[in-house]
């Protein structure tokens, strides 16, 4: 349970930090994705159903408050969040500096989604030059990013758990 | 088969989140989903946060431009600069309550020449991610506010309300790829579409070949979309490409609002014809 509100008050704060502080970033429109060195997060570090539905709820707040259409960010996190867990089943991911290569690989496969889900659902001129250079912008970010978040959420985590008593 | 399901429950989850995601997606596209509590209540958590954020963002923003300007009195000795820093904090404030008191009476001198209705509101936060441009407001249905209003200011047009929902509504801002917005070309009154761009910024779409259309012509809204006022500026032209095949140029454009730097807007449904006469 502790863990939960860890994660969900890490959520709303990074929801938050995208919408709000990002943008004073001298970086044009792209916006650091912290959302999804969350999900990586998860799909590394907690496997189970809860971390699933998590990353779910987690690309379905940004298509809350940005996409307009639902769906486009809740798909890919999901994905995301599957990839990661698939990949960390067969093969050891832990080591910090892995874990910003896996954000990198993780940041492409959410970008290459979106670029699917927008070929689908939306047209539009221009699409292909625009996307490729947003993609690989937002994995950069991502993977620079990843070991500061994923170091904070660590201490968080261990902070939680030196708060839950020890079992007998 | 209950060992089965509890042994690849994880991978069984995953799946059904993405096929609830791709649920979702279609029945969004087709229209079918209006109301959904779950972004309500989301949105309902997050609007005093992003509130209290984008109130602090900007007082960062307006702290980090002021701090420019005061580059020069490095050379000062301290006791000065120590004083200048206090009085100038104090000045930044009085100077943003005077910024805010003008851009309010920009707003209140626009409105009398916009349709009756129209409605003050603050930006909260801007998109989340880089491939939509939108932003949302801190008001919303209960505010009066309905999906397919106009967002504008008086240096021109902003966007639309896309999403509303009780106290907070989501604009899809000009220079997002979905949007599209009837202009003029004010010198000439040829028509075409104004539009955002992955690849090159905002456009000016299905201007053919023929049309007389040059660097610098202001182009304004035609009220035909039935979404924003007749006249309002929307951006001016900043380049003409013709190409030597094709029905349309290809024409970019410099939008008249930065979103990025507005703070307050107002939203306006446009004067329907049935409501003219």
């Amino acid at each position: 349970m502790k863990l939960f509100i860890l994660f969900f008050l890490a959520g709303i704060f990074l929801v938050v930090l995208q919408t709000t502080f990002f943008h004073l970033l001298p970086i044009g429109p792209v916006v650091p994705d912290l959302i999804l060195v969350l999900c990586v997060y998860l799909g590394l570090y907690h496997p189970s159903v809860g971390a699933a539905f998590g990353s779910f709820l987690l690309g379905y707040s940004i298509d809350i408050i940005s996409s307009p259409i639902l769906g486009f960010n809740a798909f890919a996190m999901s994905l995301v969040y599957l990839a990661v867990y698939l990949c960390a089943r067969s093969i050891w991911l832990h080591h910090p500096i892995v874990s910003s290569v896996v954000v990198l690989l993780a940041a492409l496969i959410k970008g290459a989604t979106m670029v699917l889900i927008w070929a689908v659902f939306l047209s539009v001129d221009g699409f292909w030059a625009g996307a490729a250079r947003y993609v690989l912008w937002e994995a950069s970010l991502a993977a620079v990013l990843a070991p500061l978040v994923f170091a904070l959420l660590r201490r968080g985590q261990n902070f939680i758990d030196k708060l839950t008593p020890a079992a007998p | 088969m209950l060992a089965f399901l509890r042994r690849n429950q994880i991978f069984i989850s995953s799946c059904f989140c993405l096929l609830l995601s791709l649920y979702i997606l279609t029945a969004t596209a087709r229209g079918q989903i209006k109301n959904e509590p779950v972004g309500a209540l989301l949105m309902w958590i997050l609007r005093p946060l992003q509130i209290a954020g984008q109130g602090t963002a900007n007082w960062i923003k307006g702290f980090r431009d002021h701090y420019d300007t005061l580059a020069g009195f490095r050379s000062e000795n301290e006791r000065l600069r120590k004083r200048v820093q206090t009085l100038e904090i104090e000045w930044q404030r009085l100077l943003e309550a005077e910024a805010t008191n003008r851009r309010l009476q920009q707003l209140l001198d626009f409105r009398s020449e916009l349709p009756a209705g129209a409605i003050t509101a603050s930006i909260i936060a801007s998109s989340a991610t880089s491939w939509f441009q939108s932003c949302v407001l801190n008001k919303g249905s209960a505010d009066g506010l309905r999906k397919g209003m106009a967002v504008v200011t008086p240096m021109g047009v902003v966007g639309k309300v896309v999403t509303v929902t009780g106290r907070t509504a989501k604009v899809l801002l000009l220079t997002d790829p979905n949007s599209g917005i009837d202009v003029l070309v004010q010198r000439t009154r040829s028509r075409g579409i104004v539009s955002g761009s992955l690849e090159s910024g905002t456009v000016l779409k299905y201007m053919k070949r023929s049309e007389d259309v040059q660097e610098g012509d202001r182009l304004v809204t035609s009220g035909l979309d039935n979404v924003f006022p007749k006249g309002l500026l929307v951006g001016t032209v900043i380049k003409v490409r013709k190409q030597n095949l094709g029905l349309f140029q290809s024409v970019e454009v410099w939008p008249a609002v930065q979103a990025a730097r507005v703070e307050e807007v107002l939203v306006v449904a446009a004067e329907t014809e049935a409501a003219k006469k």
